[in-house]
């Protein structure tokens, strides 16, 4: 979808209303299934199967074990449904190729709208039911959400998400807002713009890059208000708006930054409620969209005749921020192409997070078990990181490795997974 | 008996679309109504989806192994997944815990799955083209999957 964005702006043109409409209920949909796939399947089995238990079990089949048999065919259910929408659109669900320059490939039928309001209606349902279950899970457990609160798992960073004209969080569309680690807006930007924002530090140690924001500037990984670092994410999109532009999802926004105690929140694992609330809006704007009388329009492009030059493009990926930027010759031909990805944005606080659980759950004297690497590996999963897209690198495995040194720098263990 | 034969990939990613290619060079082959053919870049939860409703399936994949030999095919059954269970991606889960997953939900799953895998030389450089040996190899699969549709047997 970034990519579609990123073309129009390359052939200097703006695709008609309904052709944005239809893309904005595409993306809804896959932020529907995405989202029940990361809370299920990645998320869940930490806290529904708890953090420190067996690995054999902390998985998406002990969860369902857990759960029920019933909620897992209703995971699977939604996922699909949602999944379905997007096939239906885009011709398939995964690498969908309908988002063409100045609008979309084809019209929605009345009778598939229909078949999508009655998927959407159920998605509403089941993102209802699966925030209930987080908080019968996760928030009824002192343990987890003094986890959540506590200062292995908080970061103090800059914030930064796309909202629409009223300030509420957009997943398709809008400007780009920046929040510092006070709740303060610094920052407001169109697409287009944000080089004058974002810079982009480079280590010889690693593939990917950092981004960082250029009017604060790089100051090594550190947190705070003087370090450019900030984060992308669904709690950062919650952090940057002023709110949810549904009722229902409102509620929960509201819900949960009273129980967390006000904006913006720093708990890095509060980023899973923040997807559950992202969840709710998702499915709520998927019906809106599948109800809006302009959906079936048969204008869904206007055809560009500007001759192609250069264009950025920045929608909400679920994982946050994403950001494509494109040059072509005369004939549209790309010749440099820079992306960065929410997992870029992320990469410098991913970093601290995982040292912020490290020191905070590795003493001397303590066994370094199982459970204890899966707490620090937590700090890492609430970002729901794509470590390929982010290295455009695809090594098919993630490769871990710990090293246990003790306050003099001197190794002490060395656990391997997945290295060759 | 209601036959799938799936192939799994990225048509855009050298070898990793292997399984792309087999499936287009079988669809000549096939006489009408002996399977559904298919390709697809899904994997995880959602290949539950597309193998619902099949009393068999035959999936076509890229495969990459310790000291593989590029262009080998291998004939394999859901089983051996068991042991390599790393996720294919970080935002799904793996084959076959969406396997186990779909049979204790008692979804209508096919009660045989084949899979044959292609050992990759490049799965990682876009292209559309697949490598010398990995291209070699796919009149090879092409012939195995077709004496599979029709109940032959493997050495």
């Amino acid at each position: 979808m970034a990519s579609g964005k990123a073309n129009d702006a390359v052939f200097h043109i703006d695709p008609p209303p309904a052709a944005k409409k239809l893309r904005e209920l595409f993306y809804c949909a896959h932020m529907v299934h995405s989202h029940i796939a990361h809370f299920y399947a990645l998320a869940g089995p930490d806290f529904v199967m708890g953090p420190t238990s067996d690995p054999a079990q902390r998985n998406i089949l002990g969860v369902i074990g857990k759960v029920g048999l019933g909620v897992a065919g209703e995971v699977l259910k939604h996922r699909a449904y949602a999944q379905q929408i997007q096939a239906t659109i885009g011709g398939k669900a995964t690498h969908a190729a309908c988002a063409l320059p100045g609008g979309m490939s084809r019209p929605i039928t009345e009778q598939e709208r229909l078949d999508f309001v009655e998927k959407a209606k159920s998605c509403v349902e089941f993102a209802k039911f699966t925030l209930k279950l987080f908080n019968d899970v996760v928030l009824a457990n002192k343990e987890y959400v003094d986890l959540i609160l506590g200062d292995i798992y908080t970061m103090k960073s800059y914030y930064m998400g796309l909202v629409d004209a009223n300030n509420k969080v957009n997943f398709y569309d809008g400007d780009v807002r920046v929040k510092d680690p006070d709740g303060k807006e610094v920052a407001k930007f169109k697409p287009a713009d944000y080089l004058q924002y974002i810079a982009e530090h480079t280590e010889p140690w690693s593939y990917l890059k950092f981004p960082f924001l250029k009017k604060v500037g790089w100051k090594g990984l550190t947190e705070g208000k003087d370090s450019g670092v900030y984060r992308v994410s669904p709690l950062a999109r919650l952090n940057v708006a002023d709110g949810m532009a549904t009722p229902l999802a409102q509620a929960e926004y509201e819900r949960m930054y009273q129980t967390l105690g006000g904006k913006p929140v720093h708990a890095t694992l509060a980023m899973h409620w923040a997807r559950l609330v992202e969840l709710l809006y998702a499915s709520e704007r998927l019906l809106e969209l599948c109800q809006d009388k302009e959906i079936t329009s048969p204008q869904v492009r206007t055809i560009p005749t500007a001759t192609p030059d250069e264009g950025v493009g920045i929608v909400e990926a679920p994982r946050g921020t994403l950001i494509h930027h494109y040059q072509t010759d005369e004939k549209g031909i790309v010749k440099k192409v820079n992306l960065i990805v929410a997992t870029a944005h992320n990469y410098a606080a991913m970093d601290m997070s995982i040292k912020n659980a490290a020191k905070g759950l590795i003493h001397k004297g303590k066994a370094v078990t199982e459970g204890l690497l899966n707490m620090v590996e937590m700090a890492f999963r609430a970002y729901d990181p794509c470590m390929g897209c982010a290295t455009h690198n695809l090594p098919g495995q993630m490769p871990l490795e710990v090293v246990i040194r003790n306050s003099d720098g001197e190794e002490l263990t060395r656990l391997t997974r997945n290295l060759r | 008996m209601k036959t799938l034969v799936l192939g799994l990939g990225n048509p855009i990613l050298s070898d990793d679309g292997v399984g792309f290619r087999v499936i287009e060079a079988l669809r000549d082959r096939l006489d009408p109504g002996q399977a559904t053919v298919m390709e697809t870049g899904v994997g995880g939860l959602g290949l539950l989806d597309l193998l619902t409703g099949y009393d068999r399936a035959i999936i076509v994949d890229a495969m990459q192994t310790a000291g593989g030999e590029p262009g080998k095919v291998c004939r394999l059954e859901p089983g051996v997944l068991e042991s390599t269970r790393h996720a294919a991606s970080p935002h799904d889960v793996n084959f076959a815990t969406a396997l186990e997953l779909g049979h204790r939900l008692g979804m209508a799953l096919p009660r045989e799955i084949v899979i044959f895998g292609i050992e990759v030389a490049d799965a990682t450089t876009f292209g559309e083209e697949c490598t010398p040996k990995v291209r070699q190899a796919i009149p090879l699969c092409v012939e195995m999957v077709l004496r599979e549709l029709n109940g032959g047997v493997h050495a």
